[in-house]
């Protein structure tokens, strides 16, 4: 009896120490976010000043980007942020093969919102001739913003790679999840962070 | 036909499918609570607001501004 009630107890102070310890996780990954924020604001104010001070926009014997290609990627990465969130709702609530389905799919999308920035890499380099270094303020600061987003994107993939097969692993419970949670938090992030991108560079 | 129109329609027909979905998510979490959630929210919004921008490109309503002329 005494043994039962030992053990009882032990058991809730590791869930007692799971949920403050998952509270600092969650505190420590929303202050990366938000750093990862910071850099990024800092890069996109940059380019909005240089933008606004220079000769228009584009510059003299730069055409316009593709917008009709740019808004077909831009909903690839939006909707893998949307199957990203019912991955995790779908873990939550027990429906293991919905969640792998959802996140493999997030995976691929992923994926290919990095095979048509690729293209479009290719097509500006070889096609229009606009490179980092060569054409300005323009080319430096495209390929600056949206190569960091696209290496967030890369990274991201190799994280939701990761959870999947931690997942396949066993490493998450229905109680015990932050890491998928990150995941999601971290996917909405490089989501976000392209909307602005989107608008800046394709939009306006 | 022209690759032009058909990423432009693909644009709208899964921009809608994603406005829908984040904000139906986002309509369906509104009442829950707690840090991660609250965070949940605005990103839904947001992704929400992105897939309005991208199916408004696809339409041809923005983004075919000409070059700006500059100070």
């Amino acid at each position: 009896m005494a043994v039962a009630s030992l053990a009882h107890d032990a058991h809730g102070e590791a869930d007692q120490l799971y949920i403050e310890v998952r509270e600092l996780r969650l505190q420590g990954f929303l202050l990366f976010l938000i750093s990862d924020c910071v850099l990024f604001s800092s890069f996109i104010f940059a380019y909005l000043y240089l933008r606004n001070s220079g000769q228009g926009w584009p510059p003299p014997g730069i055409h316009r980007l593709d917008v009709p290609f740019a808004a077909w990627n831009s909903v690839v990465l939006f909707g893998s942020g949307a199957t990203m969130h019912y991955a995790l709702e779908n873990f939550k609530h027990g429906y293991w093969m919905r969640y792998v389905w959802f996140l493999l799919a997030t995976i691929v999308l992923g994926a290919g919102f990095l095979g048509g920035q690729a293209y479009e890499y290719t097509h500006l380099i070889y096609g229009e001739h606009v490179t980092w270094a060569g054409s300005g303020i323009f080319g430096a600061s495209f390929f600056t913003l949206t190569g960091m987003h696209g290496f967030h994107v890369l990274l991201g993939v190799c994280y939701l790679t990761t959870l999947l097969l931690q997942s396949a692993a066993g490493v998450y419970t229905r109680g015990k999840f932050f890491g998928i949670t990150a995941g999601t938090l971290y996917w909405h992030f490089v989501d976000v962070i392209w909307v602005v991108l989107f608008s800046i560079f394709y939009l306006i | 036909m022209n690759p032009a129109v058909v990423e432009r329609s693909g644009a709208v027909v899964a921009g809608i499918a994603v406005a829908v979905v984040s904000f139906y998510s986002l309509y369906k979490d509104w009442k829950a609570t707690g840090v991660e959630n609250n965070v949940f929210k605005i990103m839904l919004f947001l992704l929400g607001l992105g897939a309005i921008l991208a199916i408004l490109a696809g339409l041809n309503v923005i983004g075919s501004a000409p070059p700006s002329k500059g100070a």
